[in-house]
């Protein structure tokens, strides 16, 4: 029984940093300045 | 007068079918595909111009036809791109999966001696998003670096495409050659909003097309986000299909310094691929200017000059837009 609950508090810390690992993702920081401009005719010369 | 045909008339071949028959220069529009009642309900809805044959792939082109466009689940366009070779016809295909990109490459020796402009990858990336890279490219006395992201699917063929090339090994190009890689997992990328940022993974897709077009440029890479599971699929696709985007990065140097031009498009993905398809087809049936004619298998980028073909695109609504400020990956 003691085993049992051990696996899954360990099999619940596991999923937790999985989750938090997913949601993180990697790589990536959110433009912080800046913005998306539609191209138009002048750029279209 | 121009006759062209639409083989596959799912999200992609409808949408390129309405594009294709409100183009002046289409005086007739042929639609093929293997479910009967949505071929007889799209032509329907198309008018009189438009008409259903009884065509499938294996087939001969049919005579008249002066363009052939193709919006074909995976692989399947092979067979129409030999016909179309063989008849002397051009084609645009909206395939993306990488190994229909290479049998459809395979075919360029073909086309070069029948003189038969194929063009391949006619979506959203690849497509568009390929002469984005194309148009900022010009901006840089040398590129060091393109990457190309998307997110969004145009109907179920092209998110099983998706789901197959995340999973599949990666073939990227670094420094000038091609090195093989086991997925790497997830990135997130920003696309412009309202899409924000997803967790996009590099494939090899058509990273082929890209090393065609800037062979010279060290690093080329593409990025597929991750598609909805297939319960949640069902319920995101309405009529209009599911929003979708491309993001394009392209480093290089320009005054001597380091710099970054970044592109992106938001559009239906359905719409923004079958508007590419559509457009790409009418100019190799020259029902539009300037028109292509250029031997062989070749993507988008190889094949038209960007700012025509983005005024056009623009003028149908399918508009790209540029990040300024501090770019970030």
């Amino acid at each position: 029984m003691k085993a049992f609950r051990r696996l899954l508090v360990v099999l619940g810390v596991a999923g937790l940093i999985g989750a938090i690992a997913k949601l993180r993702g990697k790589g990536g920081v959110p433009p912080t300045s800046g913005g998306w401009r539609e191209l138009e005719g002048p750029d279209f010369r | 007068m121009t006759i062209a045909l639409v083989v596959g008339v799912g999200a992609v071949g409808t949408r390129a079918a309405r594009q294709l028959i409100d183009t002046p220069g289409i005086d007739r529009l042929l639609l093929a595909d293997r479910d009967d009642t949505q071929l007889t309900e799209v032509a329907d809805a198309l008018g009189p111009d438009a008409g259903a044959i009884d065509f499938a792939p294996g087939d001969p082109i049919p005579s008249d036809v002066d363009v052939v466009a193709t919006a074909l689940p995976g692989g399947v366009d092979h067979t129409v791109v030999s016909a179309a070779i063989a008849a002397g016809v051009p084609v645009a295909s909206s395939d993306d999966e990488h190994d229909a990109i290479e049998q459809l490459r395979a075919l360029s020796p073909n086309a070069k001696s029948a003189e038969v402009t194929i063009a391949v990858g006619c979506g959203l990336a690849p497509g568009l998003a390929d002469v984005l890279a194309s148009h900022a490219a010009t901006m840089f006395e040398k590129v060091d670096e393109i990457r190309v992201a998307r997110t969004g699917w145009g109907g179920p063929a092209c998110v099983d495409t998706v789901r197959h090339e995340r999973r599949a090994l990666v073939h990227t190009w670094h420094d000038g050659s091609w090195r093989e890689e086991h997925p790497h997992g997830d990135n997130l990328v920003w696309f412009p909003e309202p899409i924000g940022g997803r967790d996009c993974r590099t494939v090899t897709g058509s990273t082929a097309l890209l090393v065609d077009a800037f062979g010279a440029v060290p690093r080329l890479s593409l990025q597929v986000g991750e598609p909805p599971k297939r319960a949640r699929f069902r319920r995101q696709f309405g009529d209009e299909g599911e929003w979708g985007a491309a993001r394009v990065d392209v480093w290089g140097r320009r005054d001597g310094t380091l710099d970054c031009v970044v592109y992106g498009v938001v559009e239906r993905t359905a719409v923004a691929a079958g508007t590419v398809l559509a457009v790409t087809a009418a100019r190799l049936g020259g029902a539009l200017e300037p028109s292509l004619h250029r031997p062989g298998v070749h993507g988008l980028a190889s094949l038209v000059t960007p700012v025509p073909f983005l005024a056009e695109l623009a003028q149908r609504g399918v508009r790209a837009a540029a990040f300024e400020g501090v770019a970030v990956a």
